[in-house]
């Protein structure tokens, strides 16, 4: 089991508010983690650090073998770390497909040794639309989408950008019980196909299905991590959940 | 690539086809007032690849214009017979490299601030133009130019044949940035600049291409400028009709593809020269404004957007407060275009215009669609030429249409069309 | 002695000139703090802020022509029409732009027409000329007045400084205007509402209050403010419509400069400006001026964007 994401010590602060405290974790190649925990336990301001959206005030975060701290967004992505909104944030003026390209085009065509040709690119878009059930959508507006659509879209894009460690914020809120086992097989599937998963969510049986590994975050700290049958059972966690 | 060539040799024959044309009609005030309009054209494609594709605002156009502008007041002191083509190279240089360094220091802020920055910048350069009595300073700097050059003629001429081109390069480029993957890059940093940075979009280095770019051709369109009237001061160099006007031209044309600069440019364009003739240079910038508050209200996409029915299902006419600052905004020019000759009056037709789509706007939407005949006869009051009193009657009709558009309110609300809820 | 009437006479200029520079500083603050709540506080990119002002300065002008009443009083007296206007703007911003998330390039030509319509409407109206009130301070020096008679003014004429009134009246009201901001904001609960939707709409929401509801009164508030900063405006120097434009970018300066969201900063960064181009007009000469503020605004940016107090 090797490490792909190895984070240390990590904090973030905005003003006085402590949004993330000393958080350590670990995520090995191929595993699926589940990350949960209540409103405003800094699950996002987790993934904005990881990611790069955000600066960490302390702390490491390593990827691959190679050091985060510094990088931007985008090069961390072009280095195979991709993650999805919480809130979808669409391209607005640009249709479902390019919406698509864009990731294709500045993250898969931008490594060193790829090079897709328009062909490829067309024919990628119309594999991730077919993947996310978007398929007929395809020269839609998102304006014209809804929510659920919007969440896949937000999903089709991470995947688009053919990352090695995936982190989905929240993807299947809204969508009906039939939907979420669908997005669940789909990642597991992607997990086979060799996509590392970092899970956000609130819907615990998907949650349950989906982990192999299970972390909750309170408060900006980690309080458990391990086996999902473990961690459900924790004192700590079950306080942490009933007791806010 | 292939596609830009061929565009870039159609321009280059519609252009020398306009240019035979206006030899032909031979007109001298043709050729002053239309290389303005030229110089507008460069100017808004130059300013919508940073603000339309891009999404970043420049209040300071007339900086990097008056930079090229500048340049060639400098290297015509040190060296008088340059051409003009070396000339805009040197002016692209220089006003691209200042581009590239504004950026740099501002673009890793928010939008906000890269726009309140450009505004700075043009004070500071033209503080500090004026200020450099080497190039002139406060009382300008004159340049003496050739009456005519060889194979085209009158010099007004050459300028203007330097401007079709420069006009044809600027079109080339936004087309074929806007085809590319760079312009794909910029429409995704115009939407959603966080969403494109984890889509691994480099913005910055995005940003700091289309901020070069841009300068660069404003440079271009400056560099020619000294020669035009043979006279150049910073008053004129950095005009507030530069800024205002680069960014009215593509907002009102449209300003998600080239066309819509071209478009705003001619129209705008052409319709200020028309204004020029009256004696109140002032309503000419008036009008400007007027027409960029309506614009961003009514039809935020342009005319472009009206055309391809972009427009989104929103009814801008529903609250009271729009539709009570855009009937006031849009009386303002008629009261003061009203004290003019009526020969002059031309221009409060659009604004009479505007006002009886207001009305009928709004009109439909309270479920009143009368409410348009008032402005209509207003209008036909206003405009016909008779006794003051008309006048008064039309300004009472005006005063009736507003206060019933405030009074009566629309039915049932109308469902927004923003995305299908679950 | 000759080198002593040097240092003297130096000295003399860097006293009045730090004093001048906080006296203009003062006014300065009067007329960046309505663009300190509605770019600090709300985010919104109010280019058109010094338009308000001259407005302000040419309705004190005409109150104060017409019926001889001091314009600053008259300005007070305008507050509630410019809270009208205030609230008419922001509801137009609020209907055609914020709601739809299209803010960034739409809002600010928004306010960009908005500023030269009124300039130029101002300049149809009333022309080119520069318009100037009379007052009973508008004249005068500090030390020559009856309330110079003090002991403690006195003491500090005798050092050679002196100040006329026409600058000292508006910097008092200028930090009697910021005084009762500042208690308005934190000390009753409407005002702690503007903090509050400065930071978190969502919990304002929760609270029960509108956040539409409370920006409107504050960016109403700002523009407000805009009919007291003209007054004293008029009262310094004498005013033509496009004097706002210099304005711009003094009052961006001084909100980047002291940080958004802190009042407080902008005094500070209100002061600093005024200072520097205090000096810098008295030792360089005034046609530098304009460039200072906007000097200041682009290294701010470049070396320290958040400010001396930003969040």
């Amino acid at each position: 089991m090797t490490a792909l994401l190895t984070i240390e010590n990590l904090g973030k602060r905005f003003g006085g508010f402590i949004a993330l405290d000393g958080i350590g974790l670990t995520v090995n190649t191929g595993e699926r983690v589940g990350l949960i925990g209540p409103n405003g336990s800094g699950k996002s301001t987790l993934v904005n650090c990881i990611s790069g959206t955000l600066a960490n005030e302390t702390g490491t975060v390593h990827f691959d073998g190679a050091p985060m701290n510094g990088l931007t967004a985008h090069q961390r992505t072009r280095a195979g770390l991709a993650r999805s909104f919480q809130l979808p944030r669409p391209f607005a003026t640009l249709t479902v497909a390019e919406n698509l390209q864009v990731p294709l085009l500045y993250t898969v065509n931008a490594r060193a040794g790829t090079h897709l040709s328009a062909a490829e690119i067309d024919a990628r878009c119309a594999e991730l639309l077919v993947l996310v059930g978007l398929a007929d959508k395809a020269g839609e507006h998102p304006r014209d989408l809804t929510q659920v659509e919007m969440r896949k879209l937000e999903l089709a894009r991470a995947l688009a950008a053919d990352p090695k460690l995936l982190i989905a914020d929240e993807a299947m809120a809204g969508l009906s019980h039939s939907e979420v086992v669908d997005i669940v097989a789909l990642l597991i599937r992607l997990n086979e196909r060799g996509i590392t998963i970092i899970l956000i969510e609130h819907i615990m049986r998907a949650v349950m299905k989906f982990s192999q590994r299970l972390i909750v975050l309170v408060s900006g700290k980690k309080i458990a991590d391990g086996m999902p049958d473990a961690v459900i059972r924790d004192p700590a966690v079950e306080r942490a959940y009933i007791g806010q | 690539m292939r596609s830009s060539i061929v565009f870039f040799l159609i321009c280059a024959v519609i252009g020398a086809v306009v240019f035979g044309i206006a030899r032909l009609i031979d007109n001298d005030y043709l050729f002053f007032a239309g290389y303005v309009v030229l110089q507008y054209i460069v100017l808004a494609t130059a300013w919508n690849i940073l603000g339309g594709y891009t999404g970043y605002v420049n209040f300071g156009s007339a900086a990097f214009f008056a930079l090229g502008a500048y340049a060639s007041v400098f290297l015509y002191k040190i060296y008088p017979p340059l051409p003009i083509p070396a000339l805009i190279l040197i002016g692209a240089v220089i006003s691209g490299i200042v581009g590239l360094g504004m950026g740099y220091l501002t673009l890793r802020l928010r939008g906000a601030f890269f726009a309140i920055a450009t505004l700075a910048l043009a004070v500071v350069l033209q503080t500090l133009i004026t200020n450099w009595t080497y190039l002139g300073g406060a009382r300008g700097a004159y340049v003496i130019r050739p009456i005519d050059v060889p194979l085209i003629g009158p010099y007004m001429q050459y300028l203007c044949l330097l401007m079709l081109g420069l006009v044809v390069i600027a079109l080339t480029v936004a087309r074929s940035i806007e085809r590319s993957r760079l312009g794909l890059g910029f429409a995704a940093i115009r939407d959603d600049e966080l969403a494109a940075e984890a889509s691994g979009v480099p913005t910055l280095k995005l940003k700091l291409i289309a901020t070069t770019i841009s300068g660069a051709i404003m440079g271009m369109a400056g560099a020619p400028f000294p020669y035009y009237l043979g006279y150049v001061q910073p008053q004129s160099a950095f005009a507030f009709d530069y800024a205002v006007n680069s960014i009215a031209m593509p907002m009102i044309g449209g300003t998600t593809s080239w066309v819509g600069p071209l478009i705003g440019a001619i129209l705008l364009g052409s319709l200020q020269q028309v204004a020029n003739v009256t004696p109140l240079a002032q309503v000419n910038l008036l009008i400007v404004g007027l027409l960029i508050v309506d614009c961003v209200i009514i039809a935020p996409n342009g005319i472009l957007g009206l055309v391809q029915r972009r427009r989104t299902a929103r009814p801008f006419a529903a609250d009271p407060a729009v539709f009570a600052l855009l009937f006031a905004v849009n009386v303002i020019p008629i009261y003061f275009l009203h004290e003019l000759e009526l020969s002059q009056r031309t221009l409060e037709v659009i604004f009479w215009a505007i006002l009886i789509f207001l009305a009928f706007a709004r009109g439909r939407l309270v479920g009143h669609p009368w409410l348009v005949a008032l402005p209509i006869a207003a209008a036909v009051l206003g405009v016909v030429p008779g006794p003051s009193w008309l006048w008064l009657v039309a300004a009472f009709a005006l005063t009736v249409a507003l206060v019933l558009g405030l009074a009566l309110r629309p039915g049932a609300p109308e469902p927004l069309a923003q995305g299908k809820a679950r | 002695m000759g080198q002593g009437g040097v240092v003297e006479f130096s000295y003399d200029l860097v006293v009045n000139a730090l004093i001048a520079g906080l006296l203009l500083g003062a006014f300065y603050a009067a007329v960046t703090v309505g663009v300190s709540i509605s770019f600090g506080m709300l985010d919104i990119v109010n280019i058109a802020h010094p338009a308000f002002v001259i407005l302000g300065s040419y309705i004190a002008y005409i109150a104060s022509r017409l019926t001889g009443i001091d314009p600053i009083l008259a300005s007070i007296v305008m507050l509630p029409a410019f809270y009208a206007l205030g609230a008419l703007v922001y509801q137009v911003y609020y209907a055609s732009f914020e709601r739809y998330g299209q803010e960034a390039l739409r809002g600010l030509a928004f306010f960009f027409g908005l500023l030269f319509v009124t300039e130029v409407s101002l300049v149809l109206l009333f022309g080119v000329d520069y318009r100037y009130v009379e007052a009973a301070y508008i004249g005068p020096n500090l030390c020559s007045t009856e309330i110079g008679k003090f002991a403690v003014i006195q003491a500090v004429c005798s050092l050679g400084i002196d100040m006329p009134l026409r600058m000292l009246v508006p910097a008092l009201v200028a930090l009697a205007l910021f005084a009762a901001l500042q208690l308005f904001l934190s000390g009753t609960f409407l005002g702690r509402a503007i903090m509050a939707v400065a930071q978190d709409q969502l919990a304002l929401r929760l609270m029960a209050a509108s956040p539409t509801r409370i920006k409107r009164i504050a960016f109403a508030i700002s523009i407000a403010t805009a009919s007291i900063a003209g007054a004293l405006l008029i009262v310094i120097q004498p005013v033509e419509p496009s004097i706002g434009r210099e304005y711009i970018g003094r009052v961006f300066a001084i909100c980047v400069l002291g940080g958004l969201g802190s009042l407080t900063g902008t005094l500070i960064g209100a002061l600093l400006l005024g200072i520097v181009e205090s000096f810098t007009a008295t030792f360089y000469g005034p046609s530098w001026a304009p460039a200072v503020a906007f000097g200041f605004l682009l290294l701010t940016l470049a070396v320290r964007p958040a400010g001396l107090f930003g969040r």
